[in-house]
């Protein structure tokens, strides 16, 4: 049998202006029909530039070398008439970023529409009800044909470009991250989607991501690339239970199992983590909230409660994670226990009192608690050096006693060592691991008690992951520092946190210790958030054709 | 398989919202138009009396004027009133229509604009009509090939026009075609018999004023068109579309255009401010009958109740046309309908 | 620790000119206004003034180009070229005073409406919206017509009307660098409305707007022409001051394309110069155009 898809030596060679990237290096890959193959990696790995070799559709940069056989037949040397009609007939790609992905200004069922009518010659009529069909087939009503993508959510869009996958019936679909941007819950259901419409149809499906665990659910065979070359390849429950090459280690040690006693307080990291000391069950609270109240007022003028009636405590030598899914309101909680955000009724207490609402009262608090965001990438001025950046707290609150030492001694307790080689630097001139640190130094060189993070991993490489996750352990356990970090990951928390909040549609629907919460958890949505992750058990994988 | 909430949560808005947003977004811009309105009118009464001195002695510089005429003329033009009734009494005309009472000509101010609307509406809309299809389509071709021979020499001529004098432009054209087209007015002095030979007289008095007005606009569109596409090209919905097989000049017809296009259609409207401007030098250079040249004939005067008709009447109407864009922005954009 | 961050600056700036020095156009443009801007300050030096002065003049009226008059002479016999060269400038100066007028205008309303919201911002936009809409000519023209004629009007005419797409501009940029989340940790550092001002909003928005200024420069020599030719301008000699007189006295029908000529092409080629520069500041410090553009 000829296989549906063969990548023979593939390597793409890009021309810039600092002279030529090799993207992707000898890549050889086989896929038969009614299987699904894994392609794993961080950005930078090379994994997109192979879906975009497939249909050749890399830009006019690029040198390939090698050849890119689908159904047999050499794509590299198709002429632009063949390729053109191979193209989306043969093979379709479900591309990352649906938000993207989708014209702006057309209706989705035109779009979906516009392959069949082009390639099948279909009349106007016959591509209606065949969209219809498509869309009853990802779970979506026919009247979301009219939609335009900025009128569907996350989800839904996601379930648009799959229907527009399978418009043509291709032997070969691409998902490339198809489901990055969502939620865990909804992320579980285009995870089952694909699976089943694999299963049904029998199609070929090659699943690119950077999660290995959403990969160990739906594949037989997993690829792992590294630095455009594919570092380890085989069955997925022997890829993911005994990896071989170092980087799959560390991608697979980035998403624990909730339960797994050896990940517990244990976050993959290098460096080894100090010892528990002693720690008083009754430290005393540094940080709270009391029915804490947010509104907004929504495009329409009503009153939306982001935050409804919240009460929250964080003590010292604490971390305590609140977990939920986007728009659950945990992002606005945080705002305004920094004062970032004005409370519509209740209160925030820091060590006891209220925290005041005056400029220099709401400085002073501030160098308390501070923040640690989401993308370090954005989280730095560019135009600012590491040592401006560490600085910058100090110098706003005028503690002008042994600027550079404090600096560094921020940057060491970061584990950027040594600090002085890093001073002088840009953002851009560090990784994304790096960065961080740099944000996480600029909040300690404030001596801060609490420290709130918002989503501090979720835009790292998996491999950086678990040294961030230990570096805030650590951070507790040598200098008592509390934390509140905010996360949609529940493994994050049982990798570190002490304690779980999950929030649901801005109430805290569950609050106690991770072992109680995430192994019996009360509250429907917990449990459903826990049944969405995607679970390594070999056991879940599909049936492959 | 269950929907999530999350799923439901995100859809719900959206259909509820369309309804009331439409009409909140109707009045704020209508709203909006109305403050800018007042805003021209009290300007054009207000600018008026920052003159220094006194009107009468610009109006009557050039006549000897006796104690008891000056008193006269000054009751007659209301000017003994305190400046707030003037101001009352000013508004009050204007909803009537009427604009006060030229000083040169004294007829009144209304009635003179009036007779030169037409003219400069046959003019600006020719030359407008004509800027945006050859904008357009300039621009469209430039950024496709961008960096070609095609690109670097259309915009290389289309920053030298931007960079030209308006009325310059007039007066080399009138040196360079000396006697092949009339060089002033819209009409002969004695026009001819029949409509379509009229018409054509027309059309021949309307070359060179509208060539001059649209060499100098088309190059505007031009660039916005080309920089507004280059924008839409690197966007990730056209590799999809090259993806489902699509010719390239399908890709650019049906994808990238209607989408570049949205922008450049409120800036062209956005705008008409300087095509109002040009229609005022143009029409000085041409002696075209329209609105601009009664601009030009007051500002030389100063013939002041006509400059302040003039200007409420030009500013009035470029309000009134960024009204009409955003109105028609939202009808066009299913985005901004949503947001 | 002052010396490493102005090390970097230098840095910077190389790196900057280094990119602009690539675009050939931007080049030339740069080295043309340079050129000009030394001789116009050098002008009184090396021009004899009485060639200027109407009694004083030489040649007779109008008189085509010749060995003695190489661009020919205007309506009161002076020479052409002299008018030219003097009347570069008084363009130059309206043209730069306008701008500074303008963009210090602009940046102030336009940072101060995104950085501050609310009401603020919705005031100043209205405002903004308002002279962004108007024709700028005209408003320009009817302010010369009721305020004394002298140069400084014209200045203030035309900055007065041309602050509004600065004001746009930065305010964008503003909005966009204060959507950025280092804005958000520099507040949560403790930061006041100057610290994230001064240290985070200005200096990335000042290269925007010193590419921007570069192009008002051009739109305010232009408006100058015109506003001159309308015969709204001072008693001094500018371009569009002797454009406005060769048509007044009949150069156009007298077929006089040398007293036409050489003040427009004086024009065009200045403001195409600023206009290049421009475009390659752009290009060099605006990140979003760099790369394949």
């Amino acid at each position: 049998m000829t296989p549906l898809l063969e990548l023979q030596d593939l390597g793409v060679t890009y021309r810039t202006a600092g002279g030529e990237v090799e993207a992707v290096r000898g890549v050889d890959l086989a896929l038969e029909p009614g299987e699904t193959v894994g392609i794993a990696g961080e950005s930078g790995s090379g994994k997109s530039t192979v879906v975009a070799s497939v249909l050749r559709l890399l830009p006019k940069s690029a040198k390939v070398t090698g050849r890119v056989l689908l159904d047999g037949e050499d794509v590299g040397a198709m002429r632009w008439g063949r390729l053109r009609a191979a193209r989306w007939s043969e093979a379709s790609v479900v591309f990352q970023g649906a938000m993207h992905a989708l014209n702006p200004v057309r209706r989705v069922g035109k779009q979906i529409a516009e392959p069949l009518r082009l390639h099948t010659g279909a009349s106007a009529a016959e591509a209606e009800a065949r969209v219809h069909e498509l869309l009853a087939q990802v779970d979506l009503s026919a009247a979301k044909a009219k939609a335009y993508p900025h009128e569907l959510s996350g989800g839904q869009k996601q379930r648009v470009m799959i229907a527009m996958a399978l418009a043509c019936a291709p032997q070969l679909v691409i998902a490339d991250e198809p489901t990055t941007a969502l939620d865990v819950i909804v992320q579980a259901q285009v995870l089952d989607l694909l699976g089943r419409l694999v299963e049904e149809r029998g199609i070929g499906l090659v699943f690119i991501t950077h999660d290995l665990s959403v990969l160990a659910a739906t594949c037989s065979r997993i690829a792992v690339m590294y630095q455009g070359l594919i570092v380890e390849t085989g069955n997925a429950k022997e890829v993911i239970t005994a990896p071989r090459h170092e980087h799959t280690k560390a991608l697979a040690a980035a998403f624990p199992e909730v339960g797994d006693p050896v990940s517990r307080y244990a976050p993959a990291t290098a460096e080894p983590l100090p010892e528990e000391g002693e720690r008083d069950p009754q430290s005393p609270v540094l940080l709270s909230a009391r029915e804490l109240r947010v509104h907004f007022r929504d495009r329409a003028g009503s009153a939306v409660a982001a935050v409804g009636g919240v009460d929250l405590d964080v003590r010292r030598d604490e971390i305590v994670a609140l977990v939920g899914q986007s728009g659950s309101g945990k992002t606005t909680l945080a705002r305004t226990l920094l004062g970032l955000q004005k409370p519509t009724a209740g209160g925030v207490y820091y060590d006891g009192g209220p925290v005041p609402t005056s400029a220099s009262g709401l400085r002073d608090y501030r160098r308390r608690v501070q923040l640690v965001l989401q993308d370090p990438n954005s989280a730095l001025n560019p135009r600012h050096t590491v040592y401006e950046s560490v600085a910058e707290g100090p110098r706003i609150h005028g503690l002008d006693a042994d600027e550079p030492g404090t600096v560094v001694a921020a940057l060491e307790a970061a584990e950027l060592r040594p600090a002085e080689q890093y001073l002088t630097r840009l953002p851009h001139e560090l990784s994304g691991g790096q960065r961080q640190r740099v944000v996480i130094a600029g909040a300690l060189a404030l001596n801060p008690s609490v420290l709130v993070a918002d989503e501090p991993v979720a835009s790292l490489d998996a491999s950086v992951r678990g040294e961030i996750l230990g570096l805030l352990l650590r951070l507790r356990r040598q200098l008592g520092l509390a934390g509140l970090v905010i996360t949609h990951d529940l493994g994050l928390a049982w990798n570190i946190a002490d304690r779980v909040a999950v929030m649901y549609r801005g109430e805290l629907v569950e609050v106690g210790p991770v072992e109680q919460v995430l192994l019996e958890p009360r509250h429907d949505y917990t449990r459903a958030l826990l049944a969405a992750m995607p679970s390594p058990e070999p056991d879940d994988v599909w049936p492959a054709g | 398989m269950t929907t999530s909430p999350t799923e439901q949560h995100a859809a719900d808005p959206d259909e509820r919202r369309s309804g009331t947003s439409t009409v909140r977004y109707v009045a704020g811009k209508v709203g909006g138009a109305l403050v800018s309105l007042v805003f021209v009118v009290a300007l054009g009464f207000f600018l008026f009396r920052m003159i220094p001195g006194d009107p009468l002695v610009t109006m009557t510089r050039e006549r000897p004027t006796g104690p008891e005429q000056l008193a006269h003329l000054r009751e007659r033009l209301g000017l003994d009133q305190p400046v707030w009734q003037q101001f009352l009494d000013y508004v009050g005309g204007l909803v009537q229509g009427d604009f006060g009472t030229s000083y040169m000509h004294r007829r009144p101010v209304a009635e003179m604009i009036a007779e030169r609307v037409a003219p400069t509406l046959l003019l600006v809309g020719t030359a407008t009509v004509l800027a945006v299809l050859l904008g357009l389509w300039l621009g469209v071709r430039a950024a496709w090939r961008r960096g070609g021979m095609f690109d670097r020499t259309q915009t290389g001529i289309a920053l030298a026009l931007w960079s030209m004098p308006q009325f310059w432009l007039g007066l080399l054209l009138l040196i360079a075609t000396q006697g092949v087209f009339p060089s002033r007015g819209m009409t002969s002095v004695d026009p001819p018999d029949g409509f379509a030979l009229q018409a054509l007289d027309v059309g021949w008095h309307l070359t060179l004023p509208c060539l001059t007005l649209l060499l100098v606009i088309y190059a505007q569109y031009m660039l916005v068109m080309r920089s507004s596409l280059l924008e839409e090209m690197g966007a990730d919905y056209l590799r999809t579309a090259r993806a489902k097989g699509l010719r390239d000049d399908l890709v650019r017809r049906r994808h990238a255009v209607p989408n570049a296009l949205l922008p450049t259609m409120t800036l062209i409207f956005l705008q008409f401010g300087m095509v109002v401007s040009g229609t005022v030098t143009v029409e000085a250079v041409f002696s075209w009958p329209g609105l601009g040249l009664l601009t030009y004939e007051s500002l030389r005067g100063p013939d002041l109740p006509v400059l302040q008709g003039v200007f409420v009447i030009l500013a009035g109407s470029v309000i009134v046309m960024n009204l009409v864009a955003d109105l028609l922005y939202r009808v066009v954009d299913p985005r901004v309908r949503a947001s | 620790m002052s010396a490493p961050v102005w090390a970097r600056r230098r840095a910077a700036a190389v790196q900057a000119w280094r990119e602009f020095r690539t675009n050939t156009g931007g080049l030339l443009g740069a080295a043309f206004i340079a050129l000009l801007v030394v001789f116009s300050l050098l002008a009184p030096l090396l021009i004899d003034q009485d060639g200027l002065n109407v009694v004083t003049a030489t040649g007779s009226p109008l008189e085509p180009p010749s060995g003695a008059y190489w661009l020919g002479t205007d309506e009161s016999g002076r020479s052409v070229l002299l008018l030219t060269l003097w009347g570069a400038r008084v363009s130059l100066l309206v043209g730069f005073a306008a701008t500074l007028l303008s963009v210090v205008v602009g940046t102030l309303v336009g940072v101060v409406s995104a950085h501050f919201g609310g009401w603020i911002s919705a005031v100043l936009m209205r405002i903004t919206d308002f002279f962004l809409v108007l024709p700028a000519l005209v408003l320009a023209a009817v302010l010369m017509a009721v305020l004394p004629k002298s140069m400084w009007t014209v200045i203030m005419a035309i900055g007065v009307t041309s602050w509004p797409t600065t004001a746009r501009l930065v305010r964008a940029q503003t909005l966009s660098v204060e959507s950025r989340p280092y804005i958000e940790r520099s507040k949560a550092l403790g930061g006041g409305h100057t610290h994230i001002i001064g240290k985070h909003v200005l200096p990335s928005v000042l290269p925007l707007v010193f590419a921007n200024t570069t192009l008002v420069v051009g739109g305010s020599i232009i408006a100058e022409s015109t506003l001159a030719f309308l015969g709204m301008s001072g008693p001094e000699i500018s371009w569009g001051s002797m454009l406005d007189r060769a048509n007044q006295s009949g150069a156009v029908t007298a077929g006089a394309w040398w007293y036409l000529l050489p003040p427009g092409v004086a024009i065009v080629l200045v403001v195409l110069s600023f206009t290049l520069v421009g475009r390659a500041l752009e290009t060099v410090l605006n990140p979003r155009l760099k790369g394949d553009r």
